[in-house]
Formats: structure tokens, C-alpha cells, sequence
């Protein structure tokens, strides 16, 4: 088995997917403290804000190949056939499109943390950014909670 | 780089992507033609979904930096507390309307 069938493999995809949105909820997570107490340089928010933006792109990269590959074929039949079909109905169909909103929100605060911290305090947005960077947080834990709440569907169907 | 104008730009465009993904969800659950045409596009009804949400994301942002003049600090915090509210609302829609698609309520 070569690499690229092994990045490609249904356990390692999901792992992928987990764990790089993992990463982007506690980068937001942090930006979120670091905004609010006014600590850390211009600098270590800007590489904060890149991290969970590019950990929200890996995750959702990842979680899309796994969801158009294998999901409809393998795990979709079992939740619609098993005792609970509405998780995929509602909670499946709602995860994977408000995903959508996730990388237009982080790119928007990884845009707010550009600025200098006097032109954030001139512009009142300090506030603004926490809240949105708690926004993008508050996303992804939502969408991890549906995913976990399918992944228990499918196992227990 | 104007930045305020960078940030204004984002979130306009943030806002007109969440309310782009939500009317194209709902519709294309509504109108099978729609949702075929989405799936011939890539193969993939959510992946073309994903393409043109990321497209739109983009294009918009870029048209509104150039095309719009130096927002003000007013219209830069409207924006973002609409981008705020765009996506508690659109959370909400899209959790309402597949709730209520299941319960075939429409």
C-alpha cells in the first residue's frame, strides 16, 4: 500500500479531518483569549489566525473527500436503514453545509488581526474580533458535535 | 494594502457566501433539476456547492476592495456584526429547514 492509498484510507481521512479541525477550534480558541486580554504580538496573532484558517481548509479537504467517496456509499444506507435515518436527514445534511460558512469567517478574522493593535483599538473592532473568532470556534465545536453525534448513528444503527 | 477595506471587503463578502450556501441548499433540496445540475457540474452535488462558495468568496471580496471607496468605522463594525448575525441565522435556517424536511413539513 503506498502512501497516497494510505492519506486515502476511510480511518486515516477521518482522523485527518478531526484532528486538523481540532486544531482550528483551539486556534480560534486562543485567538479569542489573546484578543480579549490584549496579549501576544501583531505577529503571534496573525500566525494564530493562519493556522486555524489552514486547518479548517485540511479539515474540510479531508472530511470532503471522506463525504463524497465513501459517506454516501458505505455510511449513509446504515444511518437512513438503521433506528435513528433523521440523523442523517437533519444533522448530516445541516454539518455539512453550514461548513460552508466556516473559512469566509476565519479568513474575515485573519484579515481583522492584519491590523495594528492602535488601528483595532482606533476602529473599536476588539470586541467584534473576539466575538468572531469565538464565532469560528463555537462553528466548528457544533459541527465536531453533529460529527460525533453520525459516527454514533452509523455504529449503533 | 488598505487593510480596513481588506476586513470591510471580507465580511461583506462573508455575508453574501452564507446567504448564497443557504438559498442554494434549500433550493436544490426543493428542485431536483437544480440539485442534478449541481451533481453533473462536479460529479458532486456538495462539491460544486463548495467550489462556487469558494469562488463567490473570492470574487466578491476582490470586486468590493477595488470597486467600493474607504469604508467608515461605522460601516466596518455594521459589517461585522452582520456577518455576526448572518451566521447564527443561517445556522438556524438550515437546522429549521432539514428539520422540518424530514418531518415533511415542505
Amino acid at each position: 500500500m503506498d502512501l497516497l492509498a494510505i492519506i486515502q484510507s476511510k480511518p486515516v481521512l477521518i482522523g485527518f479531518h478531526l484532528g486538523f479541525a481540532i486544531v482550528g477550534i483551539d486556534a480560534f480558541l486562543w485567538l479569542l483569549g489573546k484578543l480579549k486580554g490584549d496579549g501576544g504580538s501583531r505577529k503571534s496573532m496573525i500566525g494564530t489566525a493562519v493556522i486555524g484558517v489552514g486547518a479548517f481548509i485540511a479539515s474540510w479537504l479531508a472530511g470532503g473527500y471522506y463525504y463524497v467517496v465513501y459517506y454516501g456509499k458505505l455510511v449513509r444506507p446504515i444511518i437512513k436503514g438503521g433506528t435513528a435515518p433523521w440523523v442523517h436527514n437533519i444533522i448530516m445534511e445541516t454539518k455539512e453545509h453550514i461548513f460552508l460558512f466556516i473559512i469566509p469567517l476565519a479568513v474575515t478574522v485573519l484579515c481583522i488581526t492584519f491590523l495594528e493593535k492602535g488601528d483595532l483599538e482606533r476602529l473599536k473592532l476588539r470586541r467584534l474580533a473576539w466575538l468572531l473568532s469565538g464565532a469560528v470556534a463555537m462553528l466548528g465545536l457544533l459541527i465536531g458535535a453533529m460529527g460525533f453525534i453520525i459516527s454514533a448513528a452509523a455504529r449503533w444503527a | 494594502m488598505n487593510k480596513p477595506r481588506l476586513i470591510f471587503s471580507s465580511a461583506v463578502s462573508a455575508i453574501i457566501t452564507i446567504v448564497y450556501a443557504v438559498v442554494i441548499t434549500i433550493w436544490a433540496e426543493l428542485s431536483l433539476p437544480l440539485k442534478n445540475w449541481l451533481t453533473n457540474f462536479s460529479g458532486h452535488h456538495w462539491t460544486s456547492k463548495s467550489i462556487f462558495s469558494v469562488l463567490l468568496y473570492a470574487v466578491v471580496t476582490i470586486i468590493i476592495y477595488f470597486v467600493s471607496r474607504d469604508s467608515s468605522e461605522n460601516n466596518l463594525r455594521k459589517a461585522l456584526i452582520l456577518l455576526l448575525v448572518f451566521t447564527v441565522l443561517g445556522t438556524i435556517a438550515l437546522t429549521a429547514f432539514f428539520t422540518g424536511h424530514h418531518f415533511k413539513l415542505f
